[in-house]
């Protein structure tokens, strides 16, 4: 993170080779964000090449306030926006009726629960992820994939935290359905 | 999946696929094609308060500091006397505000005109 620093610092001063390895750090991140949203390879190759470009004219007004991947998922954001009109206004029609605190689950190897996950099941709950709505794909990369707190998701869309956390819980809702719907299925057959 | 797995289970699944769900490969890297835009941007420069903008500022202040200054210390006897000047201004422009608009209204129009004359001759000459 320190190299991070200093990689940026002398890209604010214009240093070319230094943005570039910037670029090469996290082009992986920004690309992956805009695929998941876009579900489409150009487009989102593009809205990779425009975040850095337009990073570059913004850099000097970069105050290091958010970390440098977060700013970027910001400018791609905004960029996904402008594609999709609809993103926006979805988001913010989550509403925020979910108003307690989502517990997050331990992960932990010794959990018990452990044993039920198989490559299947997980690879089914992946597919159901890319199924998901937009709005829903966006905030699950920004919480889970990019480990973003829900204060720091709320900041970056400009949404309430409310509806960030009620996005996600629907979201986790509709993985529900797909698990049940899933071990129905292979319930029957069994 | 012999058993139906438990609210608590089905957490604990969900959780683990959320956190698993892949970074998507890159097809190509975009570092050259970004570097190649970039070079044809100007070096942006971070915004600088310059020693002549603050100079400036410094007079600007100086200037409204002094007006306010004079004007709360000027000889009650002048201080009559403007006032009795902006009040014959006031009625003189009320007066004469019948031939006023339209004056201003022409001149406006007429200096308008003027500044496209540089652009027709320029046209004219092609």
């Amino acid at each position: 993170m320190d190299n991070e620093q200093a990689l940026l610092q002398r890209a604010q001063k214009g240093d070319h080779d230094a943005f570039a390895a910037l670029v090469d750090e996290h082009q992986r991140y920004i690309y992956n964000l805009a695929l998941r949203v876009l579900k489409d390879e150009n487009e989102a190759l593009d809205f990779t090449q425009e975040t850095f470009v337009r990073a570059w004219t913004a850099l000097p007004n970069f105050r290091g306030q958010s970390q440098f991947r977060t700013w970027l998922y910001r400018i791609v954001t905004n960029l996904c926006y402008n594609r999709l009109p609809n993103l926006r206004r979805s988001l913010t029609d989550l509403g925020d009726d979910v108003i307690y605190e989502i517990p997050e689950t331990d992960l932990s190897f010794d959990n018990p629960a452990r044993g039920f996950e198989s490559r299947e099941l997980r690879s089914h709950l992946h597919h159901a992820i890319e199924s998901l709505d937009e709005n829903y794909r966006l905030l699950i990369l920004l919480r889970y994939q990019n480990e973003l707190a829900y204060e720091e998701i709320a900041s970056m869309l400009n949404l309430p935290l409310g509806t960030v956390k009620t996005g996600l819980f629907r979201a986790k809702e509709q993985l529900r359905h797909a698990l049940e719907t899933y071990q129905e299925a292979s319930w029957t057959i069994h | 999946m012999d058993n139906p797995l438990t609210p608590d289970q089905q957490n604990v699944v969900i959780e683990d696929a959320l956190y698993t769900y892949p970074v998507a490969p890159m097809p190509r890297t975009v570092t050259s094609n970004v570097m190649a835009r970039i070079k044809t941007i100007p070096t942006p420069k971070p915004f600088h308060l310059t020693w002549q903008d603050l100079v400036l500022a410094l007079i600007f202040s100086a200037c409204i500091g002094a007006m306010w200054f004079s004007i709360n210390n000027l000889p009650p006897l002048v201080v009559a006397q403007i006032r009795k000047e902006s009040i014959l201004l006031y009625q003189q422009l009320l007066v004469n505000i019948r031939w006023l608009i339209p004056v201003l209204s022409f001149g406006l129009a007429a200096f308008l005109s003027a500044l496209t004359i540089p652009y027709l001759r320029r046209e004219l000459l092609k």
